[in-house]
């Protein structure tokens, strides 16, 4: 018995361990940017310090940033939606229709996820400019609309494959047409997953970084660019602003995320009330 | 020949009429040559093992699986390529497949919804259905807030609602439990006998097909065994599998030689015993070998040791149900099972001597597993 609780007991402070290695970090950059510059380069941390908001300040005046956060914001938002609106009736159709490539599309959508991004951005990159697209909204949102798109259909597929197949036959015998049980049965019923599909799509571009350094200048740089900007503003690194800026970034998916499980936390209320 | 063929040839307005039915997935064929006809108001049952095609002439009919060759006629409309709604027919599906996403009310109307039909009568025709199947309470509930017979109450009523020419029901009551499973059987029997729609009703338990079919089609392997009311099903079993199919506990079957003596009788014997039957009612001309079918319930304990016909062998196991006991003898390596009344008080290795009741016993062909009985023959 006392063998045990002692394994327990270990297995609990491995997992305190690894809980603050990933926390402590998040909270360090928290603290540092209330902190003004002579309290975060101090050689003993300081856990208390006159907080200042100078830091935020600072960064959300600058008009590179609110130009990122609008770039940002319609960049994601239509990729998602592109990706959404394209990518669930493809899942559906490869999830209920059988066909004879459906294999080898799924594995294909899937594949496009192997390469490293920098593989797909150099041709891009050429292409966009010979499109006379390079940095532009247009080209940035054509571009992750394929990562939006193939995330939706790869995530959307197993959420449509768990509607029963009676239910929607059910619908057949009513009377309703393919379109009808598409929209009216199979969608609201996988709606829960595929919430998840679209919200982890909206992080994804949301953070993407390396394809939008090389799509874009100055015009569409989207806000992790931005942030990144503001570490090379001299030769000494601004520490607080950095911290303000990453913790700005981290607010939109954080939000999502919130929203979303808050959703996903009361549909499933909802069944366990119902059982 | 074709019983079929003496209804009306005119098939009346929900008639079902099934013309060499075939369904093919690929290479494999699973359904061959189906033939069928259901008349107006008939409620017939299709029974077999799993993997019968029982399921999919099931939903052939529905409109659920293309047809791939023959012939399928609804109310005497030609429905092979018509999709489901066009058939006239509602189903009920195994796990009731309700719309989880939708209150009860939701799921009964939607069919109707569907049908552009005025709010008013919706409204009416929810009311008399839900008042039907006592679910006036449950109306704004979901699915997933009832019980297992309340959704398929549902899932009836929804189907009921649509006023069909054709009920098709997939195995209805497999998901319930035994008590509800009975109750909910004689739920369907009574709709059946107020509402009088043409019914197909899909089923491996043969105590269901028994107790509702007006005539019931035993499937084997995508073929047709036998189509009968219950009665016949059981009483004259057209092969041995369906005799082994039907009838719990199930009967005897064993493989016996073939003695003929005189007076129009002959002595079938094997399995450590011996049975008498009238050589006028199977066809036994140049038959070495039967199959010998009987039931339990027709052996009986044999005190009078008259000619030396019947069976002995001690008792191997007991199995108590009640007003009766199931005894398994074994004679010469075979067990044979026995339904004795309970009063009998048989013992674990007791010997017992018991003969066949000459009139029940059914013979086969030991190849083909074809019923030997005459078909002229009178059942006692």
């Amino acid at each position: 018995m006392k063998k045990l609780a002692i394994g327990t007991l270990l297995a609990r402070l491995a997992l305190i361990a690894a809980g603050l290695s990933a926390l402590v970090p998040v909270l360090w950059t928290f603290l540092n940017s209330f902190k003004n510059r002579v309290d975060i380069v101090s050689a003993v941390p300081k856990f208390f310090f006159t907080p200042t908001l100078d830091n935020y300040l600072y960064v959300l005046n600058r008009e590179a940033v609110a130009a990122g956060l609008v770039n940002s914001i319609v960049v994601a938002g239509a990729a998602v939606i592109i990706g959404a609106v394209l990518g669930l009736p493809a899942a559906y159709a490869l999830a209920r229709y059988p066909l004879r490539w459906g294999n080898d599309i799924q594995f294909f959508v899937l594949s496009m996820r192997f390469l490293p991004p920098v593989a797909v951005a150099i041709p891009l990159m050429v292409i966009w400019l010979q499109l006379e697209l390079y940095d532009s909204r247009t080209a940035l949102i054509a571009t992750y609309t394929l990562l939006t798109l193939s995330t939706v259909i790869w995530l959307a597929i197993p959420a449509f494959k768990a509607v029963p197949k009676e239910v929607e036959e059910a619908g057949r015998v009513d009377g309703y047409g393919p379109y009808a049980i598409f929209f009216r049965i199979a969608l609201p019923i996988a709606a829960r997953s595929l919430v998840g599909a679209i919200a982890f799509g909206f992080v994804l571009v949301w953070n993407e970084f390396l394809i939008a350094l090389m799509l874009t200048t100055s015009e569409a740089k989207t806000l992790p660019i931005v942030a990144s900007e503001l570490s090379q503003l001299g030769r000494d690194v601004p520490w607080g602003i950095l911290n303000a800026s990453v913790i700005l970034l981290s607010l939109p998916p954080l939000l999502m995320v919130g929203v979303l499980s808050g959703f996903l936390n009361a549909a499933f209320k909802r069944k366990r009330e119902a059982e | 020949m074709n019983p079929v063929a003496s209804l009306s040839p005119e098939p009346k307005m929900s008639a079902i009429r099934c013309h060499h039915l075939i369904k093919r997935y690929g290479e494999t064929q699973v359904v061959h040559a189906f033939d069928l006809d259901v008349a107006d108001n008939e409620f017939v049952v299709f029974l077999g093992p799993s993997g019968c095609g029982k399921s999919t002439i099931l939903r052939m009919l529905a409109g659920l699986e293309d047809i791939s060759g023959g012939d399928l006629h609804i109310g005497g409309q030609r429905v092979n390529d018509l999709p489901p709604q066009e058939r006239g027919i509602a189903m009920v599906f195994q796990n009731y497949a309700l719309y989880p996403h939708m209150t009860v009310r939701d799921n009964i109307a939607f069919g109707l919804k569907r049908l552009k039909v005025p709010k008013a009568e919706i409204d009416s025709r929810i009311k008399e259905v839900s008042d039907t199947l006592g679910l006036e309470r449950y109306l704004q509930r979901k699915p997933t807030e009832l019980s297992g017979g309340q959704q398929q109450r549902v899932a009836i009523a929804r189907a009921m609602i649509k006023t069909p020419k054709v009920f098709l029901f997939d195995e209805p009551l497999s998901n319930l439990d035994a008590k509800l499973r009975n109750h909910m059987r004689i739920e369907i029997a009574k709709l059946h006998q107020t509402l009088k729609t043409t019914t197909v009703y899909v089923t491996h338990d043969q105590h269901e097909a028994m107790t509702l079919a007006d005539r019931i089609v035993l499937l084997r392997d995508g073929r047709i065994e036998q189509v009968g009311t219950p009665q016949e099903i059981f009483e004259r079993p057209r092969s041995a599998f369906v005799a082994g199919f039907i009838g719990t506990p199930p009967m005897n079957l064993m493989e016996m030689a073939v003695h003929g003596l005189d007076g129009g009788q002959c002595e079938l014997r094997g399995g450590g015993g011996s049975v008498r039957v009238d050589a006028r009612r199977f066809a036994l001309e140049g038959r070495a070998r039967v199959t010998l079918g009987v039931r339990p319930a027709h052996l009986h304990l044999d005190t009078t040791r008259a000619n030396g016909e019947g069976f002995a062998g001690e008792v191997q196991l007991i199995e108590y149900l009640g007003n009766e006991v199931l005894v398994s003898v074994g004679q010469g390596g075979e067990e044979i099972a026995v339904l004795l009344p309970s009063a009998a008080g048989p013992r674990l290795g007791e010997p017992l001597r018991f003969v066949a009741d000459a009139q029940q016993v059914h013979l086969f062909d030991v190849a083909t597993g074809a019923s030997l009985l005459r078909p002229d023959a009178v059942l006692h």
